[in-house]
């Protein structure tokens, strides 16, 4: 019996960006030979520059980008075997995207609950039970009727964040939740990921909330053209990282966060 | 005026078939791309060919070896107006499925949808609203071709307008009630079509 959640074993993924012409396009390589061990209630934070393939990779975790090579496990079941059931498993993987995706014909409970419904197959008492807690739990209890492009841009990630909770999921891949809000809403969602961080839920986090990042991680990982460059407690890359090139970037973001 | 039922229920009617013809047709093209060329060339020849031409091909052409469903007119104006639909439909969805985005679908292969559970719960409901001035110009059509029936034989509103001028001998009068008629069905159900649409987009942010 082991208490691992989550593992990523020498994954690789590369994808092409198209050009005007079908002839050019660029091979951009995302993600090479990355493997990351997630046990649980392990918060782990991923932050690197944009571009560098953190999100591909997280991606890649939950099985929504397949990998090219390499092995992902969500407890001891491999999900880059052939034949695996994938829906089951993404089922038991909750996501958090940066544009949140909300259902847009759905309510903020429907948004909730749907999954509940036709998806874990829940009585429909017990779903709305669910779903309910769920929104509590990320204190969205004021507008569950309403459609997302009603809800404030922090309300609707909360909701997108009780959506990935509400299934209990093994563990939550949250993909930059924060980046796409306005700075004054972030405070809400970074409130909401506290409170279950201190519930001990499992979570990996892409994220450039160091504040946050220092309070919660219990290791942050600094990702750099599509590879794991470093990894160590926020005390280390709040002090003295041990690459140059995490150095030079914890630098740039703590100046730009301080003159904020 | 007697025709009007037997127009409806011909629009109608076809306008449904064209629903379960024209949706899975979409979704095939946009999702499943090895075999999208077999809806692009369906939807070539049933919008290739006047309606007109097929019913008479289906009727006269497999009627007397097909009694059941070939023999029936009704049957067969429905039967070719409902796939000609379909294949207008296929590519008002198409253009729809994209306007709703593949966001979408990602979102729901997250919380655990395969791709076809996931195109009925979350891609098909917005595909309808982004969809609505489209079908509503659609089910415009199917009503003002449903005229072709006529040439079947079915006492709808043309044919009975047609009846009209011969037993009245009145050259216009029959023409003018049937242009009326035709304004009457069509307008008002386009109409309330699109209004409906707007309002559930403004609601969805769509």
């Amino acid at each position: 019996m082991t208490d691992y959640v989550m593992e990523a074993k020498n994954v690789y993924k590369t994808y092409q960006i198209k050009g005007e012409k079908k002839e050019d396009y660029k091979i951009v390589e995302a993600v090479k030979d990355v493997s990351l061990l997630i046990r649980k209630g392990d918060i782990k934070l991923i932050f690197g520059p944009s571009g560098s393939g953190k999100s591909t990779f997280l991606r890649c975790m939950a099985m929504l980008d397949i990998p090219d090579k390499g092995e992902i496990y969500l407890g001891d079941q491999c999900l880059t075997q052939k034949g695996i059931d994938l829906n089951k498993a993404r089922a038991r993987i909750g996501f958090v995207f940066q544009h949140i995706y909300l259902f847009r014909h759905l309510t903020a409970l429907g948004n909730v609950e749907l999954a509940l419904r036709k998806v874990l197959k829940l009585p429909k008492e017990e779903a709305r039970k669910r779903a309910l807690d769920a929104l509590a739990e990320v204190k969205v209890t004021e507008c569950i009727s309403k459609y997302p492009s009603q809800l404030s841009g922090g309300q609707a990630q909360r909701v997108g964040i009780a959506r990935a909770l509400a299934r209990n999921p093994d563990i939550i891949l949250l993909d930059e939740p924060t980046s796409a809000l306005d700075p004054e809403l972030t405070g809400e969602v970074i409130d909401t990921l506290r409170d279950l961080a201190k519930e001990g839920t499992t979570m990996l986090i892409v994220s450039h909330e160091m504040p946050f990042a220092r309070e919660v991680a219990e290791e942050m990982i600094f990702y750099d053209e599509g590879h794991i460059v470093e990894t160590g407690p926020p005390s280390l890359f709040f002090n003295a990282p041990n690459t140059d090139r995490a150095k030079q970037f914890m630098t740039r973001i703590i100046n730009r966060t301080t003159r904020e | 005026m007697g025709g009007v039922p037997l127009t409806l229920s011909i629009s109608i009617l076809s306008f449904f078939i064209g629903i379960a013809v024209g949706l899975p047709l979409a979704f095939i093209r946009v999702y499943e791309k090895e075999v999208g060329f077999v809806v692009d060339a369906y939807e070539k020849i049933w919008r290739g060919i006047p309606e007109i031409v097929l019913m008479l091909l289906f009727f006269f052409g497999l009627g007397p070896f097909f009694p059941f469903p070939f023999g029936n007119p009704f049957i067969v104006v429905c039967f070719v107006l409902g796939l000609r639909s379909g294949a207008n439909q296929s590519q008002i969805y198409r253009g729809a499925i994209h306007g709703v985005g593949d966001e979408q679908m990602i979102a729901g292969t997250s919380v655990g949808f395969s791709k076809w559970r996931a195109i009925w719960h979350i891609m098909v409901p917005q595909v309808f609203t982004y969809s609505t001035p489209g079908l509503g110009s659609e089910y415009a059509l199917l009503i003002k071709d449903s005229a072709y029936a006529y040439v079947l034989s079915l006492a709808e509103v043309m044919k009975r307008s047609i009846d009209l001028r011969y037993i009245t001998g009145d050259v216009i009068g029959p023409y003018v009630l049937a242009a009326l008629i035709y304004i009457v069905l069509t307008f008002p159900l386009a109409f309330s079509l699109d209004r409906w649409g707007n309002r559930r987009k403004k609601k969805i942010g769509l």
